[in-house]
């Protein structure tokens, strides 16, 4: 014992003996501007001992050794290294320009831009701050490259989707959001909140295991800096709102000419008799659409103490819908908390709040359909007593005024977290994400009665009310371990376990005749107790996830580098015997800008080419395996109403996720001083055991009875290949101006190679009574759309007489004027055996450019965005003899030579409406998403009223798009099988906006 | 350095607990809530027995698309509806054009083997829990599988059959089409069941009853030519059964006529639940009621429709002078508007008649919308005038025909048709068979039999459009072809 402390005591000597101290101390400065840097971070290298800047950029550290090196490390700007010598020492940091310093999140922990493997793309705050998205998804469209975003619909609120390296799923194609490390969702955060999205695209998203094959996008929301003053900042905007789009459709007496041949054609009597009476009649568009409100107000406050950095900030957005602005808009309430403590030099706190609420209300889809098939003939409120246009097209401005509904939402969402420093190198995290949404909503149905027979008559009031909550609680405890061995073996360890809950408890009623027949009136308890109508539901949900994972990352001397990663997930959605899995990745790269060849080079300053493989799974078919006894078996007894008891879907006790095995080649390139990027990605990924939901089955199962259905299935594999190209140019940078060009392209070729059990499944619907127009089948892409293929009009009977017979489509007879289909099976008749592929939902190439430049106290920017070689259906007319039609009509077949492409009208049975070519047209397009200028009040002025910023600006976006397609909006998407049909979408607005950013 | 490794220490402890935490994953994962029951865990006791069958009755009232087509494809009527392309499925069945692509018959051999099945989930179980009463049930059920059966045979021939209970994944790809005759050994073998399980009278109005079995039993066996065993099992009906004729024939078609006296079975309806165009088979009205209704109607008694199924001028020719159930069976609309000022609109094949014992009839003040498809008129599927002149039928064309008892039931009917025996026939032989099959054809019209009627009996060819050895089966759908992997061959002719 007494030998052990000796040594001890000698080992301290030596060790005091051989170390010389010093104090040093000094300023940190920007190297351009001069401006003093607060909350700069020093390092005394190879120790834990540090310091950061104060308000005044100034720092003191004492008792160092003398000769160390002090690392200086500040966001944003070139790290340096400076050896400490006694007293005084002044620093200039110098700003990054692409910032390959610039500390990315990738799961789990963190990495140098420059030390990344995969394949990421990151979306700053300033993109959000110049395209002022309602829902930040939005931003990330023609922005990142390999990254698209469709609107499902242009409806206020409505959630855009995101698609990563092209569909892969047929079930769920949304990438996982992680917010600050909680799961959440973009639409729910305040876009100004935002600090940066960085997008997982590859293998290296396999950290997030069965979640992660759509790829992972990493949220971090803003916070303040140490030592900083309070900032203030208040951003508003507002916005005019209009159409992008108006279809051309027949007037009154157009519509009333077109009526009249096909009666005729078909020796009907004549609808119309006194034509020249009628005029233009009504324009039901020009009525449904209107000019809308949009605002956004913003305030926020960050900043920090010598042991805490704070961010609080508060927004609103309020917007109104294009169509029907009374009854349809979107408000979202935010209140932001980021709060980060030190405790001690080891432990740190931080806690993440996000409060939301929303409130939406909205009509129904058929409005605008039943706008555009609506006839020009009838009064704005008139409605179809008589049944003209069939049961099932109404007045859409009535249908209007009795749409009554309202959703609203409140939620708290963010993280607990604690890390934990013992010594250095080593970090422990523990963090309680969690996430609680309420939901609840009201739609009352007023009597309703739109003309004999009309379905949407409503013969009874009811109001319909639901309250669900969902909330999802995740635990995580990680370590990440950095060391450096022997100079150059530069390793990180991560390890770490999760688990995951999430419930949803929810609770449904409707209620029959609210008294009065009013919105007013419209609750519960007003409504008849005794109707048998009365219903009262309850929904459930509880699904778990528990997980490990482990990381580590290495490079040799910064130069090679190399992680391999592995994630081992169990879910409890699915079935005992397969519940648990492993995902896996590798990935490597090689700053070849490092070696000595190309060191200093001029031209290429930073040159690195990464791999990464990997497996990552898409949770999806939650509980497939349970049989449940969910059906519905209603019958009659004593002339009452008695419910049974009946099997529900049809169960898949074998069903499972979803994987991808991910591969990913690329080159990032910075040249001339990085003035340019250039990051460049080859791109495999093949999707095993899709689920298909609704997976036809024999009818023999049972699965047409009432609440049954069909099981979801794991049925196949897709494959898509592609490439990606991301190139920005830095043109001007000098004091007084700057000019950045940014380029993105990515190529996706989706091919099916499997299908399970049958040569190809259906899917998607066009008009009534035709086969299911879209398909999955091996060798093309999902989803594609499978017809008849058109070969111009027959001209006349000889034509017809000539060609092989139609009449096998289902019309027995063919005329001229008909369309002629193509024998493609060449067996000489004409049949259902005669369809082929005719086009494909989802594009070739998605494209952005972008621009943006200041000069003196100007700034401006402008987004394109563009997919090509893409298909859509027009699925948006409905084929009855009295609706009204699109004005392409009006270039109809009357007569021999008169069109080759438009049929003849007549209310006789024809082949024409069957799906063919003819109701697909080509959906590519460019839009200009965004266009704006901004200007920043001089300084000086400003300083006399106590104001550091204050810039106005204007905006436009969708400002236009260029598509040769006829319907609304070409950028209508959506799931795989049954994607790129266009049932009448509610278009994108464009918006006229003006803004205010003041920063005290 | 000791503090360093305390840490270490502390923190490997920290790490360690939490993986032990998440080390009883299973039981974690295991633990979910799911609040549902499971459908192979059932059967526990009376009331999950009851509650199955209540559910094997509700596909009874998808046969509404049985009765329509089935009418639509006879030479009763004319498709009808809006346009030439409104229901193209119903139009092309109507000029025996149909191909193996049509959503309705697609839709009708799905609906039917949705009741096969629910009806077989009991049969499969049926001896896993014992009460009293449970025969009753069992009963039941095994009528319910024979009478969905029995209209997938009449409709498509033979079709795949599963006695042992329900049908599995896998199983179109391996259970053939039964041939027609082990299909019908099938469902007299059901309705062997049914008929020594069940009373005369059921526990409830709407559930099956012995006379429903064995009027079922006989009518199966006159499809088979069985008329020995026709004849019997039919009388049985006739001299065991509590069943007379209503003595107004249109009574028998109001809503104060539904489960009447000479009704032997019959499809439930209500008008207390919505319905809509997605799910017909969910609705518990009579949707072929709203679509056989008057186009565009506003006037007495009726309500509107979507003027599907409209009879033909010949069919109404072929009552006879005198006949009281002309005017119940057909509705003259321009008589009827000139009558009672009502007004309509003219659809697709508008003939000036409807089929009146379905059209919609004015609603109550609780009916629930859709109201077209949510039409309360109970579907009487097997009528007393029906047993009675199938009955006639056996005996008459019998290997030892009894013509006598042949004449007593028809014109038993005929009496009340009349409302006197004037028009009694008195016919035997070749000539009695042929007023009978004319006696079904008015008694029965607008109730979706004729169409089987005249195949069964070699006469399709009255059919305009009628292929023989084609039409008198209907196309098994593409898909189920497909489905099948080539387990299935196609029907003679729709290929």
């Amino acid at each position: 014992m007494g030998k052990q402390i000796t040594l001890l005591f000698f080992m301290l000597l030596g060790f005091c003996a051989t170390a010389q101290t010093t104090n040093v101390k000094g300023i940190v400065k920007d190297a351009v501007s001069g401006e003093v840097l607060p909350g700069v971070s020093i390092l005394v290298k190879g120790t834990v001992k540090g310091t950061e800047t104060d308000f005044d950029g100034l720092y003191s550290l004492s008792n160092i050794e003398k000769g160390a090196t002090l690392v200086f490390r500040y966001l944003g700007y070139k790290q340096q290294e400076v050896i400490a010598i006694n007293g005084t020492l002044d620093v200039s940091l110098e700003y990054s320009a692409e910032a390959l310093d610039e500390i990315i999140v990738v799961g789990y922990g963190s990495q140098k831009r420059k030390d990344v493997t995969g394949s990421v793309s990151i979306v700053g705050a300033e993109t959000l701050e110049a395209l002022k998205p309602i829902d930040a998804t939005t931003a990330l469209q023609g922005t990142t490259a390999g990254v698209a975003v469709n609107l499902s619909s242009g409806a206020p609120g409505a959630k855009a989707n995101i698609l990563i390296r092209g569909v892969s799923s047929n079930t769920a194609n949304q990438p996982l959001t992680i917010v600050d490390g909680y799961e959440g969702d973009l639409n729910s955060i305040n876009p100004n909140d935002i600090e940066s999205i960085t997008v997982l695209k590859d293998a290296q998203a396999a950290i997030y295991g069965i979640k992660g094959a759509n790829g992972v996008i990493l949220v971090t929301t803003k916070i303040g800096k140490k030592n900083k003053a309070p900032t203030v900042k208040y951003d508003t905007y507002s916005a005019v709102q209009q159409t992008t789009r108006k279809l051309d459709y027949l007037n009154a007496t157009e519509y009333a000419l077109v009526l009249n041949e096909a009666y005729g054609a078909s020796g009907q009597t004549l609808p119309f008799t006194n034509i020249s009476q009628l005029g233009v009649g009504s324009d039901f568009q020009e009525e449904l659409f209107n000019d809308a409100f949009l605002m956004n107000h913003n305030i926020s406050v960050s900043g920090g103490g010598e042991n805490s950095r704070y961010f609080i900030s508060a927004s609103r957005t309020q917007q109104d819908g294009i169509i029907a602005k009374e009854t349809s808009n979107f408000i979202r309430n935010n209140i932001k908390l980021n709060l980060g403590v030190d405790i001690s030099d080891k432990l740190n706190f931080s806690l993440i709040a996000n409060y939301f609420t929303t409130a939406s209300e909205g009509f129904s889809g058929s409005v605008l359909f039943n706008g555009l098939n609506y006839a020009p003939t009838f009064g704005l409120d008139e409605d179809d007593e008589n049944n003209f246009l069939g049961i099932e097209l109404i007045n859409p401005l009535n249908q209007l005024k009795n749409t009554y509904n309202e959703n609203n939402g409140s939620g708290l969402e963010g993280n607990f977290k604690l890390v934990y420093k013992p010594i250095e190198g080593l970090a422990i995290t523990s963090r309680l994400g969690y996430k609680i949404y309420n939901e609840k909503g009201r739609t009352f149905t007023p009597i309703q009665n739109y003309g004999i027979s009309k379905v949407y008559n409503i013969p009874q009031s009811s109001v319909y009310q639901f309250k669900a909550t969902s909330t999802r609680v995740v635990f995580e405890t990680f370590a990440n371990y950095s060391k450096t061995f022997a100079e150059d073996h530069n390793t990180t360890f991560t390890l770490g376990t999760s688990v995951q809950n999430d419930l949803f408890d929810g609770i449904y009623a409707s209620g029959i005749n609210v008294p009065n027949n009013s919105y007013d009136f419209a609750q519960l308890n007003l409504t008849d107790p005794q109707n048998e109508q009365r219903s009262l539901n309850s929904g459930f949900a509880d699904k778990r996830l528990t997980s490990f994972f482990g990381r580590i990352q290495y490079d040799y001397q910064g130069k090679y580098l190399f992680s391999g990663l592995i994630r081992r997930d169990g879910s409890s959605a699915f079935i005992k015997e397969f519940r648990f899995d492993q995902f896996w990745a590798l990935t490597t790269g090689w700053k070849i800008s490092e070696e000595n060849f190309l060191k200093d080079n001029e031209t290429i300053s930073f040159l690195k080419l990464r791999a990464s493989y990997g497996t990552l799974g898409n949770e999806v078919g939650n509980n497939l395996y349970r049989s449940l006894l969910s059906g519905e078996g209603t019958y009659v007894f004593d002339g009452a109403l008695v419910d049974g008891t009946a099997q529900g879907g049809l169960p898949n006790p074998l069903a499972q996720w979803e994987t991808a095995e991910k591969l990913d080649i690329g080159l990032d390139i910075n040249l001339f001083d990085d003035k340019v990027t250039i990051v460049a990605d080859y791109f495999e990924e093949s999707r095993k055991d899709l689920l298909i939901q609704s997976f036809p089955v024999s009818g023999i199962l049972g699965t047409s009875a009432p609440g049954s259905g069909n099981p979801t299935v794991n049925a196949g594999t897709s494959l898509n290949t592609g490439g990606e190209l991301a190139i920005s140019y830095a043109a001007i940078k000098t004091e007084d101006a700057s000019l950045n060009f940014a380029y993105n392209v990515t190529y996706v070729k989706n091919e099916v190679t499997d299908v399970t059990g049958g040569a190809f499944i259906e899917g998607g619907s066009f008009a009534i009574g035709n086969l299911p127009p879209s398909r999955m089948e091996v060798g093309q892409p999902i989803g594609y759309f499978y017809g008849l293929q058109t070969d111009g009009l027959f001209q006349n009977q000889a034509a017809i007489d000539a060609h092989p017979s139609q009449a096998g489509l289902g019309a027995a007879v063919t005329s001229p004027g008909d369309i002629r289909y193509k024998d493609v099976n060449a067996d000489g008749v004409i049949d259902i055996n005669d369809r082929k592929r005719i086009g494909k939902p989802q594009a070739d190439f998605y494209m952005g450019f972008n621009f943006s430049g200041t000069y003196k106290n100007w700034d401006f920017s402008a987004y394109l965005y563009s997919e090509l070689g893409k298909e859509i259906v027009r699925n948006y007319e409905r084929f009855l003899p009295n609706v009204n039609k699109p004005s392409y009509y009006l270039g109809r077949w009357t007569g021999e030579g008169t069109s080759n492409s438009i049929p003849r009208l007549t209310n006789d049975a024809t082949n024409n409406k069957l799906f063919s070519d003819f109701f697909v047209e080509d959906g590519s397009f460019l839009r200009l998403q965004n266009v704006q200028i901004g200007y920043n009040i001089d300084a000086d002025t400003l300083e006399r009223i106590g104001v550091s910023k204050l810039r106005v600006y204007t905006s436009v976006n969708n400002l236009f798009t260029i598509t040769d397609y006829s319907g609304y909006d070409p950028t209508i998407n959506g799931g795989a099988i049954g994607a790129g049909i266009d049932y009448g979408t509610y278009p994108s607005a464009r918006q006229f906006i003006l803004g205010l950013n003041v920063e005290f | 350095m000791k503090n360093i490794n305390k840490k270490i220490s502390i923190s490997i402890i920290i790490i360690a607990s939490l993986f032990t935490i998440n080390g009883c994953s299973d039981e974690y994962l295991e633990n979910t809530k799911v609040y549902a029951e499971d459908s192979e865990s059932f059967f526990n006791s009376e009331a999950d027995y009851y509650n199955a069958l209540v559910a094997a009755y509700d596909p009874l009232q998808s046969s509404f698309i049985n009765v329509l087509m089935g009418e639509i494809a006879s030479n009763n009527t004319l498709c009808g509806g809006e346009s030439a392309t409104d229901v193209q499925g119903y139009q092309q069945v109507d000029d025996m054009i149909h191909t193996p692509v049509n959503a309705q018959l697609q839709n009708l051999w799905s609906f039917m083997y949705g009741g096969v099945n629910r009806a077989a989930y009991i049969i499969e179980f049926q001896d896993k829990t014992d009460f009293t009463g449970k025969e009753v049930i069992i009963g039941e059920a095994s009528f319910l599988r024979a009478y969905y059966n029995f209209e997938l045979v009449k409709w498509f021939g033979a079709i795949p059959i599963k006695p042992e209970g329900r049908f599995v994944v896998g199983d179109e790809q391996t259970v053939p089409r039964a041939p027609v005759a082990e299909v019908y050994a099938l469902i007299e073998a059901d309705l062997q069941v049914a008929v020594s399980n069940l009373a005369y009278t059921a526990p409830q109005v709407g559930r099956v009853t012995k006379g429903a079995a064995e009027a079922l039993l006989g009518k199966v066996y006159l499809y088979q030519d069985k008329f020995a065993e026709a004849a019997s099992t039919l009388e049985s009906v006739i001299t065991n059964g509590p069943y007379t004729l209503e003595s107004d024939y249109n009574k028998i078609f109001e809503s104060q006529g539904e489960n009447g006296v000479g009704s032997v079975f019959e499809v439930q309806y209500t008008d207390l639940e919505g319905a809509g165009f997605g799910c017909l088979q969910c609705s518990e009205g009579n949707v072929a009621v709203g679509f056989q209704g008057v186009r565009g109607y506003d006037g007495d008694l009726f309500t509107s429709g979507f003027s599907f199924n409209v009879p033909t001028q010949e069919v109404v020719d072929e009552f006879e002078a005198g006949d009281n159930r002309k005017d119940v069976a057909i509705l003259d609309i321009e008589a009827w508007a000139t009558a009672t000022g009502a007004s309509y609109t003219t659809g697709y094949e508008h003939t000036g008649f409807f089929n009146r014992k379905y059209i919609p009839r004015k609603r109550s003040a609780t009916a629930a919308g859709d109201l077209n498809l949510t039409n309360p008129n109970n579907y009487r599927a097997i009528r007393f005038a029906d047993v009675l002149l199938m009955a006639a039928e056996a005996n008459n064309r019998k290997a030892t025909g009894n013509d006598t008892k042949a004449q007593l039931y028809l014109n038993t009917v005929r009496a009340r048709a009349f409302g006197n025996s004037n028009n009694d026939i008195t016919s035997s032989g070749s000539n009695l068979t042929a007023a009978i099959y004319k006696e079904r054809r008015v008694e029965l019209v607008g109730e979706g039999h004729h169409f089987f009627d005249l195949v069964r009996t070699g006469r399709g060819a009255q059919i305009s459009g009628f292929t023989a050895n084609k039409n008198e089966v209907f196309p098994i759908p593409l898909e189920e072809i497909q489905f099948s992997q080539g387990n299935w061959a196609q029907n003679q002719g729709y290929n």
